[in-house]
C-alpha cells in the first residue's frame, strides 16, 4: 500500500510559526477594524445558533435570546423530522450556550435564536442538523453559528444546496471544521466562513489563512465558555472559534447591511491580526 | 516539559497517526476474538501516548438511559467498569448529546456533576478530553483521557490524534457487534435446522443477516450462507448432520470460553 500522505491539522494553520503575513494593497488597504466594526453592537441582527440549545437565562447571554426551535428526528415523520416552536429555550448540554455566551459578548445587541439540533438521539444527527440550517434560511436570519458539522458523505450534497440558498439570501454561514482533520460540512465549502482555533485570548485577535480550506483561526483554546446551569467551564475545540467569527460578523453586517456575504469574508480578511496595510 | 521531549513526543504522535491512518487506509482492523482486550489495549495506548493518568471508554446503552464503563486504565481502573452514568450528565454525557468533542480543565472547581461523580469514585480529575464514538451518525459511545500529565489541559492536537483512537475503537466495537448479531443468526439458524422444521418461517434470519450485511461490507456471503441453509435442510439426514457439526465447530470458537485470543 502507498503510504498516505498525511493531511495537516486543521488548527496547525494557526500556531505563531504557520501563520503567514499577508499584505493588503490598494482599496483593500483602507479598511480597518475601526471602519468595518468600529462601535456597532450588531444592533438589528438576527443570529442563529444551530446547536444544543441555548440557556435564555444564562448571565452570559444577557436578554439577547429571543427564541427558537427545537428540531427533532422522527422515523416516522415524512422527512424524518419534526420542528416545534422553543420561546424560552434551554441548553441539553452547555454546548449551545458557550457559542450563544461568545456571540454576544461581542456583539451585545444582536437578537440570538436558538436552533436545537442535538439531544437524545443516537441517530439521525445529520437530518436534524440540516432541517435546523433549512430553518434558519426561511427565518430572516443573517448570520449563522455552525459549530457543528457532519462527516456522512451522503450529506454532502443537501449541505452545499442549503449553502448556496444562504448565499444567495445573503446570509453568512459560520461554521468550525471539525476537531479531527478529516472532510467535513458545511465547514468546507468556499461560501462557508470556516474556522480553526489559535491559542490566543483576545476575541478580535483572529487569522486568516490564505491556504484554504480553513479560512480563520480564532480564539478557541483554553477559553472561558458559558455552560448550562448558569456555569463556566474552560474549554477547548474549535467549536468555540466559530462563534468568534460569528460575533465579528454580526458587527460588520449590523454597520453595513449593504454588503454582500462575499464582501463580508474580503472585509474579515482585510481585518485579519496577520494582514499588513500597505499604500500602494 | 524541555522542548527534546515536546519534539519526541510529537514524533510519537505522528508515527502514530501514520500507523493509525495505514489500518484504516487497508481496511483492517485489529479484531480478534476479544474485543474488549483490544479495547483495553486502545485505552491503555491512549493514556501513554497523551500523557494522560487515566483512560476509559463508555458505550451507550440506550435501553436503560445510560453510558456504561465498557473498559478503563487508570486509578480508578478496573473499579469503575461496569459502572453506569446517566446519558444526560457531565462531560461524557455531553459528547453523546453533541456529538461534538471536548477538552476541559479545571473539572473540580467548575462541573458540578462531574466533580460529584469523581468524588463517588474516589478519582477527581484535573481536565478530560473526550471525544464520540461514532458508527456512521450514530453515537455508540465515548472515549476518554483523563488527566493531562506535565500541562493543565489536553491540547487540539491531542483532540485530534484521540479522534483516530476513537475511530478505531468504534470500528472494533461495531465489528464485535456484527459477530455477536452473526452468532445469534447462526446459532437461530442451526436450531431450525436441528428441529427440521421446514416450514418454519425464515425471514427473521434473513433480516438479521441482511442487516449485517448492509452495515458492513464483506458480509453479502452471509446471504449466501442463509440461501445455503434452505438447501442444506432438504439434503439427506447425514449431509444435514455434517453441515450442523462444521457450524457448530464455529459457533463454539466464538464463544468466550473458546476464544483463541483471549
Amino acid at each position: 500500500m502507498a503510504e498516505e500522505e498525511l493531511r495537516p491539522a486543521w488548527s496547525q494553520s494557526f500556531t505563531p510559526e504557520a501563520i503567514q503575513q499577508l499584505d493588503a494593497v490598494g482599496p483593500f488597504a483602507k479598511i480597518t477594524p475601526a471602519w468595518a466594526w468600529g462601535r456597532s453592537t450588531g444592533k438589528g441582527l438576527r443570529v442563529a445558533v444551530v446547536d444544543s440549545g441555548i440557556e435564555h437565562d444564562h448571565p452570559a447571554v444577557g436578554r439577547s435570546v429571543k427564541g427558537g426551535v427545537i428540531v427533532e428526528y422522527d422515523s416516522r415523520a415524512k422527512d424524518y423530522y419534526r420542528i416545534r416552536p422553543d420561546d424560552k429555550p434551554v441548553d441539553v448540554s452547555g454546548h449551545g450556550t458557550a457559542c450563544a455566551g461568545i456571540i454576544h459578548s461581542i456583539a451585545p445587541e444582536a437578537e440570538i435564536y436558538s436552533v436545537r439540533v442535538l439531544g437524545r438521539n443516537m441517530s439521525g444527527r445529520a437530518i436534524q442538523f440540516a432541517a435546523g440550517l433549512d430553518w434558519a434560511i426561511e427565518h430572516d436570519i443573517q448570520v449563522v453559528n455552525l459549530s457543528l458539522s457532519t462527516s456522512l458523505e451522503e450529506f454532502f450534497g443537501i449541505f452545499h444546496d442549503l449553502a448556496d440558498q444562504a448565499y444567495f439570501k445573503s446570509m453568512n454561514l459560520v461554521s468550525a471544521v471539525n476537531n479531527i482533520p478529516e472532510p467535513s460540512y458545511p465547514s468546507l465549502y468556499s461560501s462557508v466562513i470556516s474556522v480553526a482555533a489559535h491559542d490566543g485570548h483576545d476575541p478580535f485577535t483572529y487569522y486568516y489563512n490564505p491556504k484554504p480550506p480553513v479560512e480563520f483561526g480564532a480564539p478557541g483554546i483554553d477559553v472561558e465558555v458559558a455552560w448550562n446551569q448558569k456555569q463556566y467551564l474552560v474549554c477547548t475545540g474549535n467549536s468555540f472559534a466559530a462563534p468568534h467569527i460569528a460575533g465579528i460578523t454580526t458587527l460588520i453586517r449590523a454597520k453595513h447591511p449593504e454588503l454582500t456575504p462575499f464582501q463580508v469574508k474580503t472585509v474579515l480578511m482585510a481585518c485579519a491580526a496577520n494582514t499588513h496595510r500597505r499604500a500602494n | 516539559m524541555t522542548s527534546d521531549q515536546d519534539s519526541q513526543e510529537h514524533k510519537l504522535a505522528e508515527q502514530l497517526k501514520r500507523l493509525l491512518l495505514s489500518i484504516e487506509a487497508s481496511g483492517q482492523t485489529v479484531l480478534s476474538g476479544s474485543s474488549d482486550a483490544l479495547l483495553d489495549s486502545i485505552v491503555e495506548a491512549a493514556a501513554r501516548i497523551f500523557g494522560a493518568g487515566a483512560a476509559s471508554i463508555l458505550l451507550v446503552n440506550e435501553d436503560e438511559q445510560v453510558l456504561e464503563f465498557r473498559v478503563a486504565y487508570g486509578p480508578a481502573g478496573k473499579k469503575l467498569v461496569g459502572t453506569k452514568y446517566p446519558l444526560d450528565k457531565g462531560i461524557a454525557g455531553y459528547v453523546v448529546m453533541t456529538g461534538q468533542p471536548i477538552a476541559t480543565s479545571q473539572v473540580s472547581k467548575d462541573a458540578r456533576w462531574d466533580r460529584e461523580f469523581a468524588e463517588s469514585t474516589g478519582y477527581v480529575p484535573e481536565s478530560i478530553l473526550a471525544t464520540p464514538l461514532l458508527s456512521g451518525d450514530r453515537i455508540i459511545g465515548v472515549m476518554e483521557v483523563l488527566d493531562k500529565i506535565d500541562a493543565t489541559s489536553f491540547g487540539i492536537q491531542d483532540m485530534e490524534l484521540l479522534g483516530m483512537f476513537a475511530r478505531q475503537a468504534a470500528l472494533a466495537i461495531d465489528q464485535s457487534e456484527q459477530v455477536r448479531k452473526i452468532e445469534e443468526a447462526l446459532i437461530l439458524g442451526l436450531k431450525r435446522l436441528a428441529s427440521s422444521d421446514l416450514k418454519q418461517d425464515s425471514s427473521e434470519i434473513l433480516s438479521v443477516l441482511e442487516d449485517a450485511s448492509h452495515e458492513r461490507a464483506g458480509m453479502p456471503d452471509l446471504l449466501e450462507l442463509a440461501r445455503l441453509f434452505g438447501e442444506i435442510s432438504e439434503l439427506g439426514e447425514s449431509e444435514r448432520r455434517a453441515c450442523i457439526q462444521i457450524l457448530g465447530v464455529f459457533a463454539n470458537l466464538r464463544r468466550p470460553s473458546a476464544r483463541r485470543f483471549g
